[in-house]
């Protein structure tokens, strides 16, 4: 399978007070296009670091990140934003709707960010709705609506610009049992109707039962990195 | 893009209502202050055009020279000609009234005909008996009239109050005057007094007289010669355009200076003078354009600052919607922009909601005024008695130009800060919540 992500011998460090913290060692990885991933470890094990990395927002201290080929450390702040926009969704724990905003309206804010007008992109946006099985819901804010509904709309509006990679950090924490099942569900459906790559950050073990990877994270280092194939489990 | 900005600013209150109550207060500040400044400051040149000058004046330069000695031998001669050419000559707007000043002694007698009291006096004569002339209502002489009647008929004589007490005159009594003839001989007439006037500015009721312009030329032997042409401007032109019309009747000047009427002595030079070089009224212009722009310079000056400070706090509340954005991947110069956009549109409700609240003010005003009759009624004040607002194009402009200015000024000084937010650290705020 061809990677959209390389990982090469990325090592991060933070200045803490007077003290030097490594929150990554050397960690060298490749994303698959299409892959249902997770990093998985204990908190302060460098998962969100890693995500920030891959997601731009930050650059390592050393090594380096290609995203198709293309060296993220070489990109201004500029282009960065683009590489964002353009390529990468994002799903958060607590969602990050914008909450004046309907649920229509929010699916829509990032092709109106790429400079789409609405109506060349109303259908797409309803599409997008009813794949997350929200299209009695779409003038509702978020405020009305549950936890559950809320991260469907954040991952709706994730994918809706066609991502190759989409980065949900702790997607299901705030959600029950029910509702984290439901949404990774979702999540496998879309990773196979959309093609796009998803790439957890979590501690969370039901998810690892949806993941075809885990990526092991532990002191900034990668312990393990298992994968299955169909319903297996991971090896 | 534009419209979904202006969905978030009318549904979360939270990020608009308080610049535009800011905006909105600002600029109804401004609207009505100046609106208000405006109408009194052109209601005083008004009043001294209406009572004195005209928004422009045609007088012969040898008389204006001289003008505080009354020299009448170097009045205009031919009036209807020059009436008939300031009609042809001069923008249709400009209505022309001719007028003469005169002074005087006014002498009262007893019941034995010996002089009881006697003053010098000063005198406007003006139509007031012509049927189509408008100078009784340019003066306002029926609302200025505390008692009697005004003049019906030849020799008819109008006082101010307190000339009239001072001279103890009564209604219905002859009263002479003692002047100076055109030709430079000694003029004595007897006048009934039929009103007494209030004009509101003490020095006029003082000392000031009306008479009929007829009788004025009968009585100073000025046949068909006035010592003024006083030019009156709608209201509604600014005393800022006063010096364009000036000009363009002084540009036309010289025709009738190369060809004067026949009877015109040889030195006879008409100048045309405009209501603000006289009385000192430029000086005063310079200082209330200059309050005007201070008052407009520190109002703008305290919005930016509110604003400036709404937007951080602004900035604050919506931390975790623009730490969204960035990651999402808007630019931090297009969130300036948004963020622009949204407090130009503010900029723009608030200015809207401003100038209906400060016009509507200053439009009362306008319409109703307030009497400051007791305040004024010791001042030498050429001023009316009711101030008035006025409601111009300029003071909206004051108020709405400066009120977007601010609110966009205000939210780009406190976007200077999103410029200083890391996107290293988003996720671990958006996970905040």
């Amino acid at each position: 399978m061809n990677s959209i992500v390389s990982i090469e011998k990325v090592v991060k460090v933070y200045r803490v007070g007077s003290e030097d913290f490594t929150a990554l060692h050397e960690i060298s990885l490749e994303i698959e296009a299409g892959a249902f991933m997770s990093f998985v470890g204990p908190s302060g094990s460098g998962k969100t670091t890693l995500l920030n990395l891959i997601g731009g927002l930050d650059q390592p201290t050393s090594g380096s990140i290609f995203f198709k080929n293309v060296k993220l450390g070489e990109l201004n702040r500029t282009a960065l934003a683009e590489y964002r926009r353009k390529n990468l969704g994002f799903v958060f724990q607590t969602y990050n709707l914008l909450p004046v905003y309907s649920v229509y309206e929010n699916i829509l804010f990032p092709l109106l960010l790429d400079g789409n007008k609405e109506s060349a992109v109303r259908q797409l946006v309803m599409d997008m709705v009813a794949s997350v099985g929200l299209s009695d819901q779409i003038k509702k804010r978020p405020s009305q609506l549950s936890g559950g509904q809320c991260q469907r709309v954040a991952i709706a509006r994730a994918l809706v610009k066609k991502p190759a990679l989409i980065l949900a950090d702790e997607p299901t924490a705030n959600l029950d049992a029910e509702n984290s099942y439901q949404i990774l569900e979702l999540m496998r459906e879309l990773n196979k109707q959309f093609k796009a790559a998803f790439v957890f950050s979590t501690h969370d073990e039901k998810v690892t039962k949806y993941v075809t990877r885990e990526v092991g994270l532990e002191d900034g280092r990668v312990c393990w990195d298992k994968r299955r194939n169909g319903f297996g489990s991971l090896e | 893009m534009i419209r979904w900005i202006l969905q978030g600013i009318l549904r979360d209150k939270n990020r608009s209502l308080f610049p535009f109550l800011v905006v909105t207060a600002g600029v109804a500040l401004v609207v009505f202050t100046v609106g208000f400044m405006e109408g009194i400051f052109m209601g005083m040149i008004d009043s001294t055009a209406n009572l004195d000058t005209g928004h422009l004046r045609l007088v012969n330069k040898p008389f204006y020279d001289e003008e505080h000695l009354n020299p009448m031998d170097r009045a205009l001669t031919s009036q209807n000609e020059i009436h008939q050419w300031l009609r042809e000559n001069s923008d249709p707007i400009i209505k022309w009234a001719p007028r003469i000043r005169w002074g005087a002694i006014a002498d009262v007698p007893d019941e034995n005909g010996e002089t009881k009291s006697q003053t010098p006096i000063i005198g406007m004569a003006l139509d007031l008996l012509s049927p189509d002339s408008r100078e009784v209502d340019r003066l306002d002489l029926k609302g200025a009239l505390v008692r009697g009647r005004l003049p019906q008929g030849p020799k008819e004589i109008l006082l101010g109050y307190e000339l009239a007490r001072s001279l103890d005159v009564e209604l219905d009594q002859t009263i002479t005057l003692l002047g100076q003839t055109f030709d430079g001989g000694l003029a004595t007439d007897n006048y009934k007094v039929v009103g007494l006037v209030r004009f509101g500015v003490f020095a006029m009721d003082k000392k000031m007289a009306l008479i009929d312009l007829a009788d004025a030329q009968d009585s100073f032997y000025m046949e068909d010669t006035v010592t003024d042409f006083l030019g009156f401007l709608p209201s509604h032109i600014s005393y800022k355009e006063y010096k364009n019309f000036k000009i363009e009747l002084q540009s036309r000047l010289n025709d009738l200076r190369l060809n004067p009427p026949k009877d015109w002595a040889k030195d006879d030079f008409p100048i045309v003078l405009s209501v603000l070089e006289q009385r000192n009224l430029d000086n005063m212009v310079e200082v209330f354009e200059m309050v005007k722009k201070i008052f407009v310079g520190i109002i703008v000056l305290l919005m930016v600052l509110v604003l400036w400070n709404a937007g951080l706090l602004n900035g604050i509340h919506r931390y975790g919607e623009l730490g969204l954005l960035l990651a999402m991947g808007q630019t931090h110069w297009k969130l300036v922009w948004m963020l622009g956009v949204e407090a130009f549109s503010i900029g723009i409700l608030g200015s809207l909601a401003g100038s209906l609240i400060g016009g509507g003010g200053v439009y009362y005003l306008q319409e109703v005024g307030i009497n400051m009759g007791d305040t004024f009624a010791q001042t030498g004040i050429m001023m009316n008695d009711v101030m008035r607002g006025r409601v111009t194009a300029e003071s909206f402009l004051l108020g709405v130009g400066p009120g977007i200015m601010a609110s966009v000024l205000g939210s780009l000084f406190a976007s200077v800060a999103l410029f200083q937010r890391s996107e290293a650290n988003l996720f671990r705020e958006l996970e905040a919540g």
